[in-house]
């Protein structure tokens, strides 16, 4: 009887094993499925431009992108300013923007989800504000504020401040009732209630809400700087237009991807980091 | 349940706070008429829009032209971007062969596009419609591919044992249970779109509610500015409480 048994588990345990080998195949396989596309759409662009499929005025290689790429980390030609001035530049009013709406909009939500009478007070102001897309507010922004760094970090601000508010007042708002009750039969005060309960439960909605504010903020700053700028990288891309220069413009859209991915994955870092109680589902 | 006495408290805070934003509107802008027109002075300009055309189109045809716009790029988006990503989340090969090139796109906001887009397709309709189509197609599809990988294995396992075929599966079990994901990113995807024909118009345009923006500054009209961002605030919302009223007709099942 127990050579048996014996013989069951070796064949669940082979079985087992043929499987993750399996799955290891799959994943190999589709590693290499992966690579060869990624390889094959830049092969064909570039293949597209040198064969003159497409107009090399409109439309240039990746290899010329990487070229440009080079050249522009040490060249402020043609557009007057060297990549590492752009950047700098944008990174200044993203991080005034977006530091300034979390600062506002994080208390400002938690509180609003938690004092009936405040949100009765501020919500219907929020409400009618937030339909209009922050970039609509940029003529009227720059003959308030002028042309320099505060109209777009007004701008920047106003992108970013909208999930700010809405997920940490969300979150307060989905505080389970049990909890609440808990802490009053505790004999919690109002204030103590909040700050500890509430806030508490809110973080992590309100981190997402953080995260979706800077996909906004940096996603406005190019519309900002396209309008009016004299550096920066959505004025490197527009200069790029003017100029003709499709290798500018593509460069500019690729440091403006790199970065914002960057930004996205240091956010979520730090999130788990902060929000470490979360139930990871 | 709030009582009726609530009900008043609560109407009568709104209130305030609607008749203090509109007093604060009226203190700031008697002091510098030129910079903030007065609202009296906004709803002028309103009612003139509606008399007088601007560029030969009225004011219904410069609401009309954003609509159409945004319409189109997220019809197509919807096409493209639940078919696409009903295949890539049901075909694991197809989906490894794509997924890393969207992922290379992805980051880059559709606002910084449009130099590119107008370099190559100028600034006619379809440069405008492509553009509202990258700010719309990446939630649809992303929100797609995820609920398809998401269905419940119970639901597959049923339709396997009643022997349906790999269209009916995707047609009668994956594609109603992504149902509620996919309306989410199409949601996603109107406001963002609809933030976009504002950019693509305020760059590059003759007629829609971002060329009104444009307009005012150019022509140092400031309570034009202000009518077009009313306006654009108010078909925005109206857009997106339209789009409730369908999710809540097409998937009524899950608002109960």
């Amino acid at each position: 009887m127990g050579n048996q048994d014996e013989k069951t588990t070796s064949k669940v345990a082979n079985s087992i094993l043929i499987e993750t080998a399996a799955r290891k195949r799959e994943r190999k396989q589709l590693l290499i499925i992966s690579l060869v596309c990624i390889f094959l759409f830049f092969g064909i662009w570039e293949i597209a431009v040198r064969l003159n499929w497409i107009d090399g005025k409109y439309l240039c290689a990746p290899s010329a992108v990487i070229k440009t790429f080079m050249t522009k980390l040490s060249d402020p030609k043609p557009d007057g300013a060297v990549l590492g001035i752009h950047i700098i530049t944008s990174l200044k009013l993203v991080l005034i923007g977006y530091i300034a709406a979390i600062i506002i909009g994080v208390p400002l939500g938690l509180l609003m989800g938690y004092y009936h009478t405040f949100d009765k007070l501020v919500s219907p102001i929020f409400e009618i504000i937030r339909p209009i897309p922050p970039i609509a507010w940029i003529p009227l922004s720059i003959i308030w504020l002028g042309v320099g760094t505060a109209a777009k970090c007004f701008i920047i601000f106003l992108a970013a401040f909208v999930p700010c508010v809405i997920n940490s007042y969300t979150g307060v708002k989905l505080t389970p009732p049990v909890l609440v009750n808990v802490a009053k039969t505790c004999g919690a005060t109002r204030w103590e209630i909040f700050s500890t309960v509430c806030v508490h439960y809110a973080m992590p909605l309100t981190f997402t809400g953080i995260q979706v504010s800077l996909g906004n903020a940096w996603s406005t700053l190019v519309a900002s700087e396209l309008v009016s700028a004299t550096a920066g990288l959505g004025y490197m891309i527009q200069q790029g237009r003017s100029l003709v220069r499709p290798d500018i413009i593509l460069v500019g859209m690729l440091t403006i991807g790199i970065l914002g991915a960057i930004f996205t994955t240091l956010l979520s870092k730090l999130e788990n980091k902060v929000v470490k109680w979360r139930a990871k589902s | 349940m709030r009582t009726k006495n609530q009900k008043i408290r609560d109407f009568v805070l709104s209130a305030i706070s609607v008749i203090v934003l509109i007093a604060l509107w009226c203190a700031v802008s008697t002091s510098k008429p030129d910079f903030f027109p007065t609202p009296m002075a906004t709803i002028e300009r309103l009612v003139k829009l509606f008399e007088k055309p601007i560029m030969k189109v009225s004011i219904w045809g410069h609401i009309f032209a954003s609509l159409k716009r945004v319409l189109f790029a997220i019809g197509a988006s919807i096409i493209i971007g639940v078919g696409l990503g009903l295949i890539m989340g049901w075909n694991k090969k197809v989906r490894a062969a794509i997924y890393p090139i969207i992922m290379t796109l992805r980051p880059i906001p559709p606002i910084a596009w449009i130099p590119l887009i107008i370099l190559l397709f100028g600034v006619g309709e379809f440069p405008k419609v492509l553009l509202v189509f990258i700010g719309s197609v990446f939630p649809i599809l992303l929100n797609t591919i995820s609920a398809v990988s998401m269905v419940d294995d119970m639901y597959l396992k049923v339709g396997k044992v009643y022997k349906a075929n790999t269209w009916q599966t995707l047609h009668h079990i994956v594609f109603p249970a992504s149902m509620p994901t996919i309306l989410a990113g199409i949601k996603i995807a109107i406001s963002s779109g609809w933030m976009v024909v504002v950019a693509a118009e305020m760059l590059a345009s003759k007629s829609g509610l971002g060329f009104l923006i444009t307009r005012g500054r150019d022509s140092y009209d400031v309570a034009l500015i202000m009518v077009a961002m009313i306006l654009i605030g108010i078909v925005g919302a109206a857009l997106s409480i339209v789009f409730s009223f369908i999710e809540r007709r097409l998937c009524g099942w899950m608002s109960s």
